[in-house]
């Protein structure tokens, strides 16, 4: 089992009486992409912020690289985390190489540091153009740049597929698993499931501020139990057998069975022929993970 | 010294160099109008002019010119995620806020180095006075370059504090015309007020509003004690804001 390096505690940051985020226990193993989903206004870029420590929890704690991360610490945390929050940041008055030459300014990196960087996202023929003419993919490439810059060992970077388009999302996802691959620990948070379900290892689930769902995708999916799928002789026959069992006839003509575990799945199936109805198939249905995520948000009360 | 070479990058292709440029060079000029207007020589030399221009520009333009340039240096960081990004990384509060106060002081100090060039010019060229500029004018701009550092410190802090671009600069002229005030009231510590201070210095050695016009060793060492100190203060209270502060969402 790999170390933690993200941990909170009963995070929570309210605006007045308004809870924005509610005692959030977030735990990212090191070497992690960590899925932070959510639907827009589910406390996703609050609670990146307060892992930064740009705005401070009302209650509860944050532990990165195991030593609490506070004002007075946070200094010496961030030169080891690379982020991006909300919009790509960069100056738009400066060109895409200016803005790269501060960044190596302010973190005292080398010239090798701030080239790779800007390799890695595929930027070195738009260094010299003013970041003010820069496409919004590619402001959001030379933000990652700029976080990349400083090879971070935990990357945080919040919505990093907005504004992009399918190729661009699709080289953002190679990106994740490239640098996942070289032992930086990855957050990525989206409100679109999709964007992010191939590539994260782990998957964080946030509604109304409230953390509904944490573990990996088999978990996820196992978390909640897809229909057993039963193509057969007779399916009205079928769905009216096991009608107690919430039994339901498809489109297709074939019997989905809700909520069955391994051992109901035999007895429900030793009933039907019992009855006298051939079985053909018996499948899990193939369940999506947008439909776990709407089922678990939903239930998370929307 | 990172943090400050990175201030300096953010300077490029903006608008802070024609303010240093212009506004000492528009000020000069528009003292010595009059006089050009009329023919002739100024009354008294080099000092005629010197009171026309400078004492003039220490009234409030400096201070507004000190606040345009704070609200120019801070006004990129407002702008998108910048602020994030820059909060976001191991440079202290401290560092930011020293870079940003020098920044905006060097600049002013550039400024009052073109002032001193302009009234060089326009009492050479434009009016032909014998001689040079005497050498206590040159020790006033010396002092003023110091006696400023703490104008650029609260301006740098407001406009770090007001994402507006415009409120500390009309901050400024408030802040000025009052401090102006107390000073001409001679109310003891007039020059801890950032803006009196640039003022009073400005005035030294001319017997305008508040000076005597002699200048002593305790004008000097006062304005000099003022000048560490309130730079101090302010620079310490702005960190600790700057440090306290959740960012704006």
């Amino acid at each position: 089992m790999s170390s933690t390096i993200v941990a909170t505690e009963n995070l929570t940051k309210r605006y007045g009486s308004r809870a924005v985020v509610e005692n959030l226990n977030l735990a990212i193993p090191e070497g992690a992409v960590y899925g932070f989903l959510g639907p827009n206004g589910s406390g996703k870029s609050t609670t990146m912020k307060m892992l930064l420590s740009l705005i401070q929890p009302t209650s509860g704690n944050v532990e990165i690289m195991g030593q609490p991360m506070t004002r007075d610490t946070r200094r010496s945390l961030l030169g080891d985390i690379g982020s991006l929050i909300e919009a790509p940041p960069g100056y738009a008055h400066l060109t895409g190489a200016e803005n790269m030459r501060l960044v190596q300014r302010l973190l005292g990196l080398d010239r090798q540091q701030i080239d790779s960087a800007v390799a890695t996202v595929r930027l070195q023929d738009q260094m010299d153009k003013k970041v003010r003419d820069y496409s919004l993919g590619m402001k959001q490439r030379l933000g990652i740049a700029m976080a990349l810059a400083r090879q971070p060992r935990l990357l945080i970077l919040d919505e990093p597929t907005n504004g992009l388009d399918p190729a661009g999302i699709e080289e953002m996802r190679n990106l994740l698993r490239r640098l996942a691959g070289d032992g930086v620990t990855v957050m990525v948070s989206s409100h679109l499931l999709g964007e992010i379900d191939k590539t994260a290892t782990m998957l964080g689930i946030l509604s109304g501020g409230r953390m509904i769902f944490q573990g990996t995708r088999a978990e996820l999916t196992a978390a909640s139990t897809p229909d057993v799928v039963i193509t057969c002789s007779d399916p009205q026959a079928a769905a009216a057998t096991l009608g107690s069992f919430n039994a339901r006839l498809t489109q297709d003509h074939e019997v989905a069975v809700p909520g069955l575990d391994d051992r109901q799945t035999a007895g429900v199936v030793a009933a039907l022929v019992g009855e006298g109805i051939g079985v053909y198939g018996v499948a899990r249905d193939e369940q999506s993970l947008e439909d776990v995520f709407m089922h678990l948000t939903a239930g998370g009360g929307l | 010294m990172g943090a400050l070479t990175a201030e300096w990058i953010k300077l490029k292709r903006g608008l802070a160099w024609p303010v240093v440029v212009l506004l000492p060079i528009v000020l000069v000029l528009a003292g010595a109008a009059t006089q050009l207007a009329r023919g002739g020589q100024p009354e008294n030399g080099w000092h005629t002019v010197w009171v026309q221009s400078v004492v003039f520009y220490g009234l409030f333009p400096l201070a507004i010119g000190v606040a345009i340039l704070g609200s120019l240096v801070w006004r990129a960081e407002h702008r998108g995620s910048n602020w994030n990004a820059l909060m976001s990384g191991p440079t202290s509060s401290l560092r930011i806020v020293a870079a940003k106060a020098t920044v905006v002081a060097g600049l002013t100090s550039i400024m009052q180095i073109i002032l001193l060039a302009a009234v060089i010019a326009i009492g050479k060229f434009a009016f032909g006075l014998p001689g040079v500029l005497p050498g206590q004018y040159f020790a006033i701009i010396g002092l003023l370059v110091l006696a400023t550092i703490p104008v650029a410190a609260a301006q740098s802090a407001l406009s770090m504090v007001l994402r507006s671009f415009a409120a500390p600069i009309a901050v400024a002229l408030v802040a000025a015309g009052i401090s102006l005030a107390i000073l001409m009231i001679e109310v003891p510590g007039a020059i801890a007020s950032p803006y009196g201070l640039a003022t009073r210095t400005t005035q030294l050695g001319t017997g305008m509003f508040a000076d005597t016009g002699t200048i002593t060793a305790g004008d000097i060492t006062a304005i000099l004690a003022a000048a560490v100190l309130v730079s101090i203060v302010l620079v310490a209270v702005t960190t600790a804001i700057l440090e306290r502060r959740d960012t704006r969402s």
